[in-house]
């Protein structure tokens, strides 16, 4: 445990550095949510867009959503992670540096080299582009994941050696006392660093299965007679996608423990289920990627049969032990203030519940048979990043620019709520919807009967990026003011 | 009613009743203390789950969903391979009421064979991964053209790279 002495000398949260990655954050989410919306546009046959394109939009979009998800959730984890521990302050300008850097080669690739084998990289796709793009695109796309790979190792090593010092090791920071009944509730670390300690070591093992698997593609790029088998790369890549979006959602949620108490007025604490729970979810997190190739029949049924029953159990902790607490936590508050921060936090503990349910469901190789890669997938996940994980980065944004002041505020902030909750609803039902009618995803023309689902989707995407707009321009607003102070 | 209703219609009553429990402790934020759940309710809550996903995994994975078992009787083998971007099938016609076993390969990238009926609901698919043959069966009870569709991105045209085959009586 850290002594008192010691905390007083922390510099605390890097608020600076972390209010401008927000500020770059939420203006690429904004970008990103207008390629979405052309492409729902274009699938709803309002527009026309070359197929080459739609693609390169694809690839940028899911690329762009993912990483912009990692570095939200890493600029949460780094900032409550500075009230804990001293962090050295170099190590986040590095990690923006060297991901920003990895943006400029992915951009790069997409839209001047002409690179569209999505986000997914699926080997050997990269390399076999049927003359679309060339192999200096793909490489440059690969080598912009591997700049923004080594940010994250750099960012999570930096906070890994700092919890296991000031905690006793990585059980401590995980109250393993705790969970062996050794411990009591009062000693264990917070919330936030058993939630921090956990990602940093599963998305550490993410990362560097995922560089490896796309080192691996890069030789093969320049030299094709090294050969990488297509079903362990597509492993690799599975696992390292599933750990590393998953990741950014369970960094975000530590936002959810730090502040939320401020508002309902109860601490947060660290219990037995909820280390219990944490446990797990490190472990769940990385068992559960087969479920990604559940139609993959030469896979070992044992390892299929492991993802669909490890999909399940992962929704114990979220339902159970985080979903459940915050719905205690609210219930027990007399007079819980709401604006806009808690609003957005509260929706993201929500909406990522409510995703894990299809998600959940499409996890069952009986259903994957005629649900996997239709459009119930997207529908899914978007439910637990558009109103889950971006919604909590959204409320941390609120949160770091303080309280609205003025009552126009209030109307402003309430239209924009609502409209990013009717239209992200709208939007990811429509995906559900044409999921169960087996629209399949990824297709840039969409035949006659899909158009109208498209059609709709693309009006609750503009909804959608309305209510993202009013909350950027109400960050930007904020940063405004509290610099004037 | 197909399995794609069925998976909708449980999604959307599970994903209400889950924004339900947030909606009612949202109204109940403002309120004195509207009496929250105990601990002993997240105890029952855990064993009401882990109950549910016992008997739901027993269900759904017995018969094995993946299983071949054909090699007991009559059936008929299809060869499929994708290649950017069409799909090569070895037979025009394929056998009603009989398991069929397809043998998914392909020449280049991943594709995704999928299978759907008249009405475009897909039927079953399966991945076609570079040196592998991933194999799954299905049973046709309705005679008639069947089209073949990718289910896996692989570049510009994966939209287009489509087929079809004939399913009718054997005779």
């Amino acid at each position: 445990m850290m002594d008192t002495n010691s905390a007083q000398r922390l510099p605390g949260p890097q608020a600076g550095a972390v209010k401008f990655t927000m500020l770059l954050a939420g203006v690429v989410l904004l970008l990103m949510m207008i390629f979405g919306f052309v492409m729902r546009a274009a699938q709803g046959n309002l527009i026309d867009l070359d197929p080459a394109m739609f693609y390169q939009l694809l690839t940028a979009h899911g690329a762009g959503m993912v990483g912009t998800a990692g570095l939200t959730g890493a600029a949460i984890l780094w900032y409550f992670m500075g009230r804990y521990v001293p962090l050295a302050r170099g190590v986040f300008w590095a990690f923006l540096g060297l991901f920003l850097l990895g943006v400029v080669l992915i951009l790069g690739a997409i839209f001047i080299g002409g690179y569209g084998g999505a986000w997914t990289f699926l080997f050997p796709l990269p390399a076999n582009s049927g003359g679309v793009w060339g192999t200096d695109a793909a490489a440059a796309f690969l080598l912009g994941y591997v700049a923004i790979g080594v940010a994250f190792l750099l960012l999570y090593l930096e906070v890994g050696r700092k919890l296991i010092a000031a905690y006793g090791g990585i059980g401590g920071a995980l109250a393993w006392p705790l969970v062996m009944g050794k411990g009591t509730a009062e000693d264990a670390p917070p919330p936030a660093v058993v939630a921090a300690m956990a990602t940093t070591i599963f998305n550490t093992i993410g990362t560097v299965v995922g560089a490896a698997v796309l080192a691996s593609s890069l030789v093969n790029l320049y030299f094709p007679e090294f050969k990488v088998d297509a079903l362990l790369a597509k492993n690799m890549i599975y696992f390292f996608g599933h750990v590393f979006i998953n990741a950014s959602i369970y960094m975000a949620v530590i936002a959810v423990y730090e502040i939320i108490p401020e508002y309902t007025g109860t601490p947060w604490k660290t219990s037995r289920i909820f280390a219990v729970a944490w446990s797990l979810v490190l472990l769940f997190v990385m068992a559960v990627y087969p479920h990604h190739l559940l139609q993959d029949t030469v896979m070992p049924a044992w390892s299929l049969a492991m993802g669909q029953i490890v999909s399940y159990l992962s929704g114990i902790p979220l339902l159970a032990v985080t979903a459940f607490s915050l719905i205690v936590y609210l219930r027990k508050a007399n007079a819980m203030r709401w604006d806009l921060a808690s609003a957005l936090l509260v929706l993201g503990m929500a909406g990522w519940s409510v995703g894990s349910v299809p998600a959940i469901i499409d996890g069952m190789i009986s259903v994957n048979k005629v649900m996997h890669n239709t459009q119930w997938v997207p529908g899914h996940f978007h439910i637990y990043l558009i109103l889950g994980e971006v919604a909590m980065a959204f409320g941390f944004m609120m949160w770091l620019i303080g309280k609205p002041e003025h009552k126009a505020a209030g109307g402003f902030n309430w239209a924009a709520f609502s409209a990013y909750v009717l239209g992200g609803a709208g939007f990811t039902l429509m995906f559900l919807v044409s999921g169960a009618l087996s629209v399949p995803r990824r297709w840039a023309v969409h035949a006659p009967e899909w158009v109208l689902q498209s059609q709709i989707a693309t009006g609750f995407a503009l909804l959608v990026i309305l209510g993202a707009a009013m909350f950027v321009l109400r960050y930007l607003l904020g940063l405004k003011h509290s610099a004037g102070r | 009613m197909a399995i794609q209703s069925n998976v909708l219609l449980i999604s959307l009553v599970l994903m209400a009743v889950v924004a339900g429990f947030f909606i009612s402790a949202v109204r109940a934020s403002r309120k004195p203390d509207t009496g929250a759940p105990r601990e002993v309710v997240r105890t029952r809550f855990i064993y009401a789950l882990l109950v549910v996903g016992v008997i739901v995994t027993a269900v759904s994975l017995r018969p094995w969903p993946h299983a071949i078992s054909a090699a007991n009787g009559p059936s008929a083998t299809v060869n499929v391979t994708g290649a950017m971007w069409y799909w090569e099938i070895d037979r025009e016609t394929v056998p009603l009421g009989v398991p069929v076993i397809f043998n998914a390969r392909t020449t280049d990238v991943t594709h995704g064979f999928g299978v759907m009926d008249s009405q475009d609901r897909l039927l079953f698919q399966t991945q076609a991964i570079p040196g592998y043959v991933n194999q799954v069966e299905h049973v046709f009870r309705q005679p008639g053209v069947y089209r073949v569709v990718c289910m896996e991105y692989c570049g510009v045209a994966h939209h287009a790279m489509t087929n079809e085959f004939t399913v009718a009586a054997a005779n």
